[in-house]
């Protein structure tokens, strides 16, 4: 590190303390986010003082022109007089960096160390080379595994890396509103953890992960990339989740009512399989039931069992909608090879394998479904890691669209099976490797307790006011200042806090284009139309279209 | 041409002239109260009289837009000098800042304006005889002494700097002092005023060194004279620009012309003359009545420093007064409601009404204030703390310390420590500035 070289920007003014300082920036020598330095010195544990650099981010700037008087824009407005004629200043803007202190270093060793004696006011401030921030960084991130993933947003040539460990042992939130590049910089991070065959489930419901598939064979030879679309199995050991089900896809029951389906549920017995074929199953046994009222169910009438039988009809019903939706839309990308899920008690090892990466392609299937797959999916693989043989290796879990699997409870929705079970995995997941990446464009949505757990966070553009306050209350290592940014970030610009990182800082994530799914891509609506072709019905329908409105017109016309 | 109730309404409705004399009416005589609003309404119609047939009322022009575009390409300098506001506590050492504001408003930004300063401390100006770490036994001799030694310095400091832009010949079209070209030199003319030291002339005029620098030389009435006579014989019009008059030396000088020519019998210029004491009008006070916004008043020569006036009378500087430069002064009115300022200079201008419509035209970008904003930009540049610029702040507090060490006083020692542990003011506070936001 050759301090001599770096350029001076600024002076350190007035009051400091160890946490933070002000200073006065020379024109356009610095940028809100950048790094900067200043010497200082400290007194040492041995009683000796100590020359140091101190290392601080830049968290605000201010610009004022302190010599121009306020009357004098009124006269120029009043006769329109161009500033830039007058005797007026205009360039003594005074720039005012805050600057939050990230500690300090000694000489030829790069280790942060809290600082524990204040700056010196009036030390001038420097602007320390590019190889030398990123050597900071990577120093002080002091990591095994560190994943890189696009560089300080102030400066394009310091690179940032974040650390693996802690990415897949801790939990991740990753917040922003829609298009601020959220899955971008998951897809990031996916690529960098493939290449270290770590094992991966994402629950992906737009289909914003499949270009892994359509990829693995040119960028991910050495990588297993699995598709899957889901299949509601179910064992014994589910009932509460297929009453909950049952419950809140059909029809609504009265208690009675209520209190024949959990009969139902007991005297049922089914071995585990297919959900659909176990409901298909309670609806004959429940005719049976109704037939003959007398023998089984003493207190409940006939009438109140055919409510039920109605109601399991019902949800049948939807279930075989979902199910034919996401198939539709898998037959729209005949390229890609869908496996049905497999069944994760007996079976795991077919999801989470070393160097596997599964994609769960949940297009098509409601909330409550949805929540009850990722549910029935997550306990066991979860149980499959707390068990002593370990059938399947550690893995990280990537949710999608978060707030669709673990609201807030104050959203009053449904009582989702999937809240408890991931809220367990991750008080837990520390012990048993299963890390999870939680993604949200509504962190003011999501359930507070799990929000609260991850202990990184990765921020993009946020401009609803409720969703910032939920991202600082969530967060241990993000600033005021920082939440303060988050309106001004473009696309793919974020702020990384938490274990991750040591300290906070704003990061423009690589855009890796390869990754984008071909066949669903951005939303092109203009292209879309452009290159539309009617459908052969709607060609069809078109083409007589005329005549009968032809007919309607006529026919209209002889009733005046 | 306004007639004798216009100006007493004039004088009543906005005039500085009459809230000047409510204020002073409970010391003043009923029969001067009385009198006032006819006394005053009279002498500022004589005066107007006057001004009229001598031709001295001119009307200046100001266009906003088409001033500025054309003038832009003109280079401007202003001046201004200031006490260290850091170091106002007791009678601990002072440093006295002059800044100067140059600006040549259709340069490329990196050439657009410049802030200079320079910086000097009391204890390095003065000869170390007078130290100031030495009390006087009273302590208003001593503040008056304290006072006049800051004055001084100040304005020693304000002519040395135009000297240095003379010297190093700046291009300017304009080179502005705020304050007056000329100070009134009579206070520094008492008994053990201090002599400036060798090192401080020879910095300030490197180019002054006639009879090697004896104490008469370095003495504040020699140096001054000798910066004054350098600063007239400045190729570019220099202005010493007055806020507000407390004295009428345009009228009374006016009024002594006329006597002069036999226009006035010496009986009227006197009793004029104390009539004006009595009531207590000055220059500022008549001319906001008898001018209108943009009108100015053309330059009468005046001498500054007067023979035989007060202190001065049989000073051993006596003699010396009549070497002064004499000072032309005229009067510009920039708006309704301000009183007209002073404009100060030691030669008779080549392009009167040019140079005076430039300065209607700086100070009208102060609307309200009715001042050339190039000075009060520099004025709050002088002002600004100067740890801001870590090099002055390092020599004040090694400076300081040295001397008080060197005291050995352990009084002043600790007002040193004092001093420097003093938490500098908060540079939030600095003087408001700056757009509204
Ligand atoms: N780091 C980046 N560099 C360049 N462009 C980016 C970056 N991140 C995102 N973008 C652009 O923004 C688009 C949307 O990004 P992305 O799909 O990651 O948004 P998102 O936050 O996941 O939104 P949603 O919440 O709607 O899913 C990308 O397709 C890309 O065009
Ligand atoms: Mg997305």
């Amino acid at each position: 590190m050759n301090t001599k070289k770096w350029k001076s920007i600024g002076t350190v003014l007035g009051e400091t303390n160890i946490s933070e300082f002000y200073f006065s920036l020379k024109n356009y020598k610095a940028k809100k986010g950048d790094i900067i330095t200043t010497e200082s010195k400290v007194p040492s544990s041995e009683g000796k003082i100590e020359e140091v650099t101190v290392w601080g981010k830049i968290s605000s700037i201010e610009s004022t022109n302190v010599f121009f008087p306020t009357e004098a824009a009124q006269e120029l407005t009043n006769e329109n007089i161009n500033i830039r004629d007058t005797i007026l200043p205009t360039t003594r803007d005074e720039l005012i960096c805050k600057v939050i202190i990230l500690g300090f270093t000694l000489k030829n060793n790069l280790k942060l160390m809290p600082l524990n004696y204040p700056v010196r006011p009036a030390a001038p401030v420097s602007y320390p080379s590019s190889e030398d921030v990123e050597a900071l960084l990577i120093s002080d991130l002091n990591s095994e595994h560190p994943l890189f993933i696009g560089s300080l947003l102030a400066r394009d040539a310091v690179k940032i890396k974040i650390d693996a460990d802690n990415l897949v042992s801790r939990h991740v939130s990753i917040f922003g509103m829609s298009g601020s590049g959220k899955t971008v910089m998951v897809r990031r991070i996916m690529d960098e953890l493939l290449k270290k065959k770590y094992p991966m489930l994402v629950l992906d419901i737009h289909g914003d992960y499949l270009g892994f598939i359509q990829k693995q064979k040119k960028l991910y030879p050495k990588n297993e990339v699995k598709l899957f679309y889901p299949n509601l199995s179910v064992s014994s050991d589910d009932k509460e989740i297929i009453y909950t089900l049952i419950d809140k896809l059909g029809n609504s029951l009265t208690d009675p009512q209520k209190d024949f389906l959990s009969s139902l549920l007991e005297k049922v017995k089914y071995e585990g399989g297919s959900l659909l074929k176990y409901i298909e199953l309670l609806v004959r046994k429940a005719r049976e039931y109704a037939s003959d009222s007398s023998k089984s169910f003493k207190n409940i009438r006939p009438a109140s069992m055919y409510v039920v039988v109605r109601s399991l009809g019902q949800v049948a019903k939807k279930l075989k909608n979902m199910e034919q939706t996401n198939f539709r839309h898998r037959q729209k990308m005949s390229k890609l090879k869908f496996e049905e899920l497999p069944d994760a008690a007996t079976e795991p090892e077919k999801i989470i394998n070393k160097g596997q990466l599964s994609i769960l392609y949940l297009k098509g299937y409601e909330n409550l479904p949805a929540s009850a797959i990722v549910s029935i999916l997550l306990e066991n693989l979860f149980k499959h890691r707390q068990e002593v043989e370990e059938e399947i290796p550690p893995f990280l879990t990537i949710i999608e669209e978060a707030h669709n699997f673990i609201p807030s409870r104050s959203e009053d929705k449904d009582n989702l099976p999937s809240v408890d079970t991931i809220r367990k995995v991750i008080t837990e997941g520390r012990k048993f490797g299963t890390g999870i990446m939680i993604i949200s464009q509504r962190p003011s949505r999501l359930d507070e307790t799990i929000a609260s757990q991850c202990n990184s966070q990765i921020v993009f553009r946020m401009v609803n006011q409720k969703d910032q306050r939920a991202t600082t209350r969530d967060s241990e290592t993000l600033s005021v200042d920082d939440s303060k940014q988050l309106p001004n970030l473009a696309n793919g610009q974020g702020i990384i806090s938490g274990q991750v990182v040591n300290f906070s800082l704003p990061v423009q994530i690589k855009f890796d284009a390869e990754l984008i799914n071909d066949d669903i891509g951005n939303e092109n609506f203009i292209s879309a139309v452009e290159n539309w072709d009617d459908k052969e019905s709607v060609k069809q329908r078109k083409k007589f279209a005329k005549d009968f409105s032809n007919i309607t017109s006529i026919d209209r016309r002889r009733a005046n | 041409m306004s007639n004798e109730t216009d100006i007493k309404n004039k004088i009543k409705s906005n005039s500085s002239l009459f809230t000047n004399f409510v204020k002073n009416a409970v010391s003043a005589s009923p029969k001067v109260q009385n009198n006032f609003l006819d006394v005053s309404a009279q002498v500022a119609l004589t005066i107007q009289k006057i001004l009229e047939d001598a031709d001295l009322i001119t009307n200046l022009e100001y266009k906003g837009k088409d001033f500025w575009s054309e003038n832009k390409c003109k280079t401007s300098c202003f001046v201004d000098g200031g006490v260290d506001k850091t170091s106002i506590i007791s009678s601990a050492p002072l440093s006295i800042r002059t800044g100067s504001y140059i600006v040549k408003p259709d340069a490329a930004d990196k050439n657009r304006e410049f802030f200079e300063e320079s910086m000097v401390f009391l204890g390095d100006l003065y000869d170390p005889k007078n130290e100031l770490y030495d009390f006087a036994e009273d302590d208003f001799d001593e503040d008056q002494m304290l006072n006049k030694k800051k004055d001084g310095a100040r304005i020693i400091f304000e002519a040395v700097t135009i000297v240095k832009h003379i010297l190093l010949n700046r291009k300017f079209d304009y080179c502005f002092l705020h304050g007056p070209i000329e100070a009134t030199v009579m206070p520094f003319t008492v008994m053990g005023f201090p002599t400036f030291t060798k090192f401080a002339v020879e910095n300030m005029l490197p180019f002054y060194n006639k009879n090697k620098l004896n104490a008469e030389a370095r003495h504040f009435i020699n140096v001054y004279l000798e910066a004054l006579n350098s600063i007239k014989k400045s190729k570019f019009p220099i202005y010493g620009i007055v806020e507000t008059s407390n004295s009428a030396p345009y009228i009374k000088n006016l009024l002594f012309n006329y006597k002069s020519k036999g226009t006035i019998s010496e009986k009227d210029f006197k009793s004029t003359l104390a009539t004006i004491k009595n009531y207590k009008i000055t220059d500022s006070h008549l001319l906001e009545i008898i001018l209108q916004s943009g009108q100015a008043i053309k330059p009468l020569e005046v001498k500054k420093q007067i023979k035989g006036f007060s202190v001065t009378s049989g000073s051993a500087w006596e003699e010396k007064m009549d070497s002064f430069p004499s000072v032309h002064i005229g009067y510009i009115k920039i708006n309704d409601h301000s009183a007209p300022i002073r404009i100060e200079s030691l030669n008779p201008s080549k392009n009167l009404i040019k140079d005076y419509e430039y300065i209607l035209a700086t100070a009208r970008l102060l609307p309200n204030y009715g001042f050339p904003v190039g000075l009060n930009v520099v004025d709050k540049f002088a002002k600004i703390p100067n740890w801001m610029s870590k090099a002055s702040r390092k020599y004040y507090a090694t400076h300081l310390l040295k001397q008080a060490i060197r005291s050995k006083d352990q009084n002043t020692i600790s007002l040193a420590v004092k001093i420097l542990s003093k938490k500098v003011r908060s540079w939030r506070n600095r003087p408001l500035g700056g757009l509204a936001r």
